[in-house]
């Protein structure tokens, strides 16, 4: 697969304070890259020096193989942080001069409008818009030039709960048609819904990158529940349980690697007992965030 | 390079306080310097004395050549006006924090730097050109007799009054982009003046050599006071070649400043 981002060693000091420490990272073409890490973690330090607003301290990038210029900027659609426009031009108006720089043509601005909703409100000033609709315009704007690769920082920050799902949904549309995309955000629930790898920065540092569905993968946990007294007993006799806790009346079983939810059943079955109550529990990418972040301290 | 221009005209031509700015300051340029001579008429007319003690039509305000250089030295007083318009056309890039967006979206820092040195170039011959044709309307209308010799004498202190501005707008480009703060810049502008008198006031005595090369001084001296040759007779018609050369290294280095500064900045 084609290489669209590649970091080498990129550090940025801000005085003392390092806030990007010797960053290497691939992207391919058709990702959905995550990047998490808690705030102040240099998420948008990094998105900026990938962007040219931010000189790196030392260490290299390269897009689509190229060393970094104004050219290629222009290929990729970002925003950072806050939706940034000129409060007394319109929507519109906005659009048109971000197609200047981008050099696009104009034709798209309708779509992209139509595409988040704002068609209607074109002709008024970028400062009469809700936060919301100040997103989905950055958003529209991203999407202007038909960039190949989507960087969103924080794209769902002060959205609705319908907001948040429908920029979710259009993430995935875009997604969909095989644009690659660098999604920085700290709701790990978002992630990992949308995102195809993802990578976890602390202070700084990058403590850990891989796969999405690798996440489920490790020790299982199966929650039970049957009508017999003894259950707790019984549970512990099962080759494969590592540890037994009671939580919100069920039994939280963590097996040993190798064990799986049918086995449980299996067990509990030839030991006569049918489960009322049984779930295998895939670790959810929020459980395994606080690991990494906890293991690093 | 007109691309770029486009790009910072359209920021500016949907904004309100650039067409106030500049309307002001080409309607004040305009009319004063097309009213010289009703002006005269007028004080004649309010006070007795100044009709019979001078003869108003014997000034010669308007006649060619003299009203080339009267014109543009009376509207250099009036560029503080755009270079106000220059310092809130940038600092308003940085309150907007647009500049980073424009540099996001794939403008380079010396293309962004590009376009507002483009448009204090364009609102430099804007000014110029304005003034050319009021000198040049006022001139056929109040010069008596016109002699053809001297109608295009000392026109070369258009070229001079364009850099003067341009120097001045480079000036301000350069402290709104080291300041970036609207309020604080435009105070410092309106002081540069000032502090440097102070300056020069100072080193008067011991470096005098050292006066004609300070950036205020330079921008001044391109366009030389004219009233001298009615009270004096002594007339400096030309344009000194040593204060083109120091104000247009100015014009160089700040803008060269106003690089260096944007260029290592992180935005």
């Amino acid at each position: 697969m084609e290489t669209v981002l590649s970091i080498t060693g990129l550090t940025k000091n801000f005085g003392r304070l390092c806030a990007v420490n010797n960053l290497n990272l691939e992207v391919k073409a058709g990702q959905v890259f995550g990047m998490l890490g808690p705030n102040g973690s240099g998420k948008t330090t990094t998105l900026g020096m990938l962007m040219g607003v931010i000189n790196p301290s030392s260490g290299d990038y390269s897009w689509f193989g190229q060393s970094p210029n104004h050219q290629v900027r222009k290929k990729i659609g970002a925003v950072l942080e806050h939706p940034i426009f000129y409060p007394y031009l319109t929507g519109q108006k906005n659009l048109e001069l971000n197609a200047m720089v981008k050099e696009c043509p104009t034709e798209n601005i309708p779509r992209v409008l139509e595409l988040v909703e704002l068609y209607d409100r074109r002709d008024d000033k970028y400062k009469t818009y809700s936060l919301g609709m100040k997103q989905r315009l950055a958003i529209a704007s991203a999407l202007l030039n038909e960039p190949t690769v989507l960087i969103l920082d924080e794209p769902t920050n002060g959205l609705d709960p319908m907001g948040i799902a429908e920029i979710r949904e259009l993430i995935k549309k875009i997604a969909a048609n095989g644009k690659t995309i660098i999604l920085a955000s700290h709701l790990l629930d978002e992630v990992q819904k949308v995102c195809t790898h993802f990578a976890v920065l602390k202070k700084g540092n990058m403590v850990h990158s891989g796969p999405v569905n690798e996440v489920g993968r490790g020790a299982e946990t199966v929650e039970v529940n049957a009508d017999i007294a003894n259950l707790n007993e019984i549970l512990l006799k099962f080759s494969g349980t590592s540890s037994v806790n009671r939580e919100n009346g069920c039994f939280q079983v963590t097996l040993r690697d190798e064990f799986h939810g049918q086995d449980l059943n299996k067990f509990l079955f030839d030991q006569g007992i049918v489960a009322n109550h049984l779930v295998t529990k895939k670790k959810t990418l929020e459980k395994m965030f606080l690991e990494i972040l906890s293991d690093t301290n | 390079m007109l691309h770029l221009l486009q790009i910072d005209l359209k920021k500016l031509t949907s904004y309100r306080t650039f067409w106030i700015v500049c309307g002001l300051y080409f309607l004040t340029i305009g009319f004063s310097t097309a009213s010289g001579m009703e002006f005269l008429k007028w004080l004649a007319n309010t006070f007795d004395r100044f009709g019979s003690s001078l003869n108003i039509d014997r000034i010669p305000l308007y006649h060619f050549p003299d009203v080339w250089l009267n014109l543009v030295w009376w509207s250099g007083f009036f560029k503080v006006l755009l270079g106000i318009m220059t310092v809130i056309s940038i600092t308003n890039e940085y309150t907007y924090r647009t500049i980073r967006q424009n540099v996001i979206d794939g403008l380079s820092r010396w293309e962004f730097l590009f376009s507002k040195i483009l448009t204090n170039l364009l609102l430099s011959l804007v000014s110029v050109v304005l003034i050319f044709f009021i000198a040049m309307v006022t001139g056929f209308i109040y010069t008596p007799d016109i002699n053809w010799n001297y109608v295009f004498t000392d026109i070369e202190f258009y070229p001079a009054y364009f850099l003067e501005i341009f120097t001045f707008l480079s000036y301000a480009l350069m402290l709104g982009i080291l300041v970036q703060r609207s309020g604080l810049t435009i105070i410092l502008l309106l002081l540069s003046y000032m502090l440097e008198a102070i300056v020069k006031a100072n080193i008067d005595d011991y470096v005098p050599g050292l006066i004609p090369f300070f950036p205020m001084e330079s921008i001044t001296a391109l366009v030389p006071i004219p009233f001298y040759r009615y009270a004096f007779q002594e007339i400096q018609d030309y344009v000194d070649p040593a204060a083109v050369a120091i104000a247009l290294g100015w014009a160089v280095l700040f803008n060269y400043f106003s690089f260096l500064k944007l260029k290592r900045s992180d935005l």
